[in-house]
C-alpha cells in the first residue's frame, strides 16, 4: 500500500488519496492520469492491468486500487 | 456566396426539422429545435447587446452548449468559449482579454462565474431559452453580418504568460467545414463522436459540419475516455461513423487495450490532428479496423484549425512517419527560408499559411497580432497577409507536405498547444521557486520543471492546478541546487534533458 501511495503522490501531488472515494466519478483523475497510473502499476507490481480492469470501480479510490492490485498479482 | 454560418443553420434546418443534431447521454435535440434555441437566445441577448461585441459562454458538455454559440451569433456577436473546469485564474486571464460585457453560462457554472472578476451581466441559458423569437430584430441582427465578420475568439497558451485570443471569421470557418468534409465525405448519414472540448478549436467540425451537411454529432461524456471499453460501447450504441479526434484522444483506447475488448464497428472515417501521431498506435487501428478511412491534419488555431491532410493509403508501421500531406482546398501552403527566400525543394523552411482562412489576429493584441500575420516577403505588388507558423517542413517533389518540429519552445502535449515559456512564468510567481526551465519529454510525454528554491514539489502542483489547466501542469519536478549554464550564460537545455528519466 505504502508503494501505491507513493506512485499516487508523485501523479497528482493535489489530490488526497487517503480520503477521495470518487476519483474517477468524480472526475478527480482525468484519462491522461489514468493512462500514467496504469504503466506506472503495471512496472511497479508486475501486472497487467486489463481494459476490463478499467472500470471506475477499481480507480475511484487508493483502496480500490490496491485491491485491484492483489487480485491480478495472485492471478 | 454565404455570408454567415446562420445562412447554413437557417437552410439545414430548413431541410432537416426532425432529423437529430446534437445529442449528449442525457438530451437530444433537432435541426428545428436547435434552430429554435439559437432563435430565443438570439432575441435575449440582442436585447442586451449591440452588435459586434463579445459574448463570453461558459457552459458544460451538452447540446445546449452549442446552441449557446450560435445564439450569440444570431445576435450579431461572436462567441469566446470557456471552459469552466479550468481554474479560476485561468477563467480571470481570458475575461482580462475578451473584456465581454455578457456571459452566457449554464446553471451549473453558474457559481463559478459569480466568483469570476466580472464586472459584466451574467445570463443562466435555462431562463432565457423560452423567449419568444423576434423575427425582425434577428433578421437586422443577421443582415449586419458580412463574411469577414468574426464568429468565434478561442484562446491558446502565450509565451508571454497570457493567453491569446485568436479571432476567426465566419469566412475562414465556412472554408474549412467546406474542404475537411469533402475530403470526408460528410453527408446527412453521418454521425459524428465529440471528443474535443466544446471550448477548444478542434470542436468547430463536431460543431459546425452537422450544420453544414445534416450530420449528426454525439458529445461523449469526458469520464468515458478513462474507461475504454465503455467507449467503445458508446460508440457502437450511438452508431458513430465519424471521429474527428486529437491524436491523444486516438492514442487513448490503443494505449488503454480497448480492441482486445471490442471494436467501433460502424466507425468508417478518422481524422486526427494536434500533434504527431506515433504509428505504433495508429497500426493498432489499422489492423482492427482496415476498412476505415484514415486521415492526418496539420495546422494551427490561427489558420482555422487545420490546412494540410493526408489520407493515409498505406498500411503503417511503428516507425512509419507520416506526411502532413497537401494544402486543404482554398488554403496556400508554402515554405519559406529563415532570410524570406523561398524554400527549394527537399530543403527545410518555415511552414507559411496564407488565403481565406487567415484569423482576423490575436484578440484585444494589435502589436502581438502585427508579429505574427506579415506581408508576404515575396509579394511586392498589393497586400498579401501570410501567418508564418513556427513550424518547420519540407515538400515532396508531387508537393507533399513534410513536418519536421518547432522553431521555438512551443510542445504539443496530451493534444494541447502549449508555450514551455508560458510554464516558466507561471512557475516563478511561486513562493520558493527563483529559477526555473520547462522541459518536455515527448517519447514518455512527460512535462519536466527544473527548478531551483526552497518549494516542495508539492507546492508547486497546487499552484498550478489552482492557476493553469490541467494539461499545463509539470508532471515531473526537478529541484536542483543551480541551473546548468552553457559558457554565455543561458540556460544549457541540453544537459538538462540528460536528466529526463
Amino acid at each position: 500500500m505504502d508503494e501505491l501511495m507513493e506512485i499516487l503522490e508523485e501523479l497528482r501531488p493535489d489530490v488526497d488519496f487517503e480520503n477521495e472515494t470518487a476519483l474517477i466519478t468524480d472526475g478527480v483523475l482525468d484519462s491522461f492520469d489514468i493512462v500514467a497510473l496504469v504503466g506506472e502499476l503495471n512496472d511497479a507490481f508486475d501486472i497487467e492491468i486489463k481494459p476490463n480492469n478499467l472500470v471506475p470501480e477499481n480507480f475511484n479510490s487508493a483502496k480500490a486500487m490496491y485491491a485491484l492490485i492483489e487480485q491480478l498479482q495472485d492471478e | 456566396m454565404e455570408k454567415s454560418v446562420l445562412c447554413r443553420l437557417n437552410s439545414v434546418s430548413e431541410k432537416y426539422p426532425g432529423k437529430t443534431a446534437f445529442r449528449d447521454t442525457e438530451n437530444s435535440l433537432t435541426f428545428g429545435e436547435f434552430n429554435e434555441l439559437t432563435r430565443s437566445v438570439g432575441t435575449y441577448l440582442s436585447g442586451i447587446v449591440s452588435p459586434g461585441s463579445p459574448v463570453a459562454v461558459m457552459s458544460g458538455r451538452h447540446v445546449y452548449t452549442p446552441a449557446c454559440f450560435l445564439g450569440a451569433v444570431r445576435a450579431g456577436c461572436f462567441y469566446a468559449p470557456m471552459d469552466g473546469d479550468m481554474p479560476v485564474a485561468r477563467l480571470n486571464q481570458i475575461l482580462g482579454v475578451i473584456k465581454a460585457g455578457v456571459m452566457l453560462v449554464d446553471r451549473a457554472h453558474l457559481e463559478t462565474a459569480e466568483s469570476l472578476d466580472f464586472d459584466g451581466t451574467i445570463v443562466v441559458t435555462e431562463d432565457i431559452i423560452n423567449t419568444p423569437a423576434d423575427d425582425e430584430l434577428l433578421k437586422s441582427r443577421e443582415d449586419g453580418i458580412v463574411c469577414t465578420s468574426p464568429l468565434y475568439v478561442i484562446f491558446t497558451s502565450g509565451s508571454t504568460g497570457v493567453p491569446k485570443g485568436v479571432i476567426t471569421s465566419h469566412q475562414s470557418l465556412m472554408t474549412y467545414i467546406d474542404s475537411v468534409g469533402k475530403v470526408l465525405s460528410i453527408d446527412d448519414t453521418d454521425v459524428l463522436g465529440n471528443q474535443s472540448p466544446l471550448d477548444y478549436i478542434a470542436a468547430v467540425r463536431d460543431i459546425y459540419l452537422p450544420l453544414s451537411f445534416g450530420a449528426s454529432t454525439f458529445i461523449i461524456p469526458k469520464n468515458e475516455f478513462a474507461v475504454p471499453a465503455q467507449l467503445f460501447d458508446t460508440l457502437n450504441r450511438e452508431r458513430i461513423t465519424t471521429l474527428c479526434w486529437s491524436v491523444a484522444g486516438v492514442e487513448l483506447p490503443a494505449k488503454l487495450g480497448a480492441f482486445d475488448v471490442s471494436k467501433p464497428e460502424y466507425l468508417k472515417k478518422l481524422c486526427f490532428s494536434g500533434s504527431v501521431m506515433p504509428c505504433k498506435y495508429l497500426k493498432l487501428w489499422q489492423e482492427n479496423l482496415p476498412d476505415v478511412l484514415y486521415v492526418n491534419q496539420y495546422g494551427p488555431t490561427e489558420a482555422t484549425a487545420s490546412c494540410t491532410y493526408y489520407v493515409v493509403d498505406e498500411k503503417v508501421d511503428d516507425d512509419t512517419v507520416l506526411p502532413i500531406g497537401k494544402p486543404y482546398d482554398n488554403y496556400r501552403v508554402f515554405l519559406l527560408n529563415e532570410d524570406n527566400t523561398p524554400t527549394e525543394q527537399g530543403k527545410i523552411g518555415e511552414i507559411c499559411v496564407s488565403g481565406p482562412i487567415l484569423a482576423l489576429g490575436y484578440y484585444g493584441n494589435a502589436e502581438y497580432t502585427q508579429k505574427s500575420f506579415v506581408q508576404n516577403p515575396l509579394n511586392p505588388n498589393y497586400r498579401e497577409l501570410i501567418y508564418k507558423t513556427g513550424d518547420l517542413g519540407s515538400m515532396d517533389p508531387d508537393g507533399t507536405l513534410r513536418f519536421h518540429g518547432r522553431k521555438d519552445r512551443q510542445i504539443k502535449h496530451l493534444g494541447h498547444r502549449i508555450e514551455l515559456g508560458e510554464i516558466e512564468e507561471a512557475a516563478k510567481k511561486i513562493e520558493g521557486v527563483l529559477d526555473c526551465c520547462s522541459l518536455y519529454n515527448k517519447p514518455k510525454e512527460h512535462l519536466y520543471l527544473f527548478y531551483t528554491g526552497s518549494a516542495t514539489s508539492k507546492d508547486i502542483v497546487i499552484s498550478f492546478r489552482k492557476n493553469m489547466p490541467a494539461f499545463m501542469v509539470p508532471r515531473k519536478l526537478v529541484n536542483l541546487d543551480k541551473l546548468p549554464t552553457l559558457p554565455n550564460g543561458k540556460i544549457d537545455m541540453q544537459t538538462l534533458k540528460s536528466y529526463f528519466k
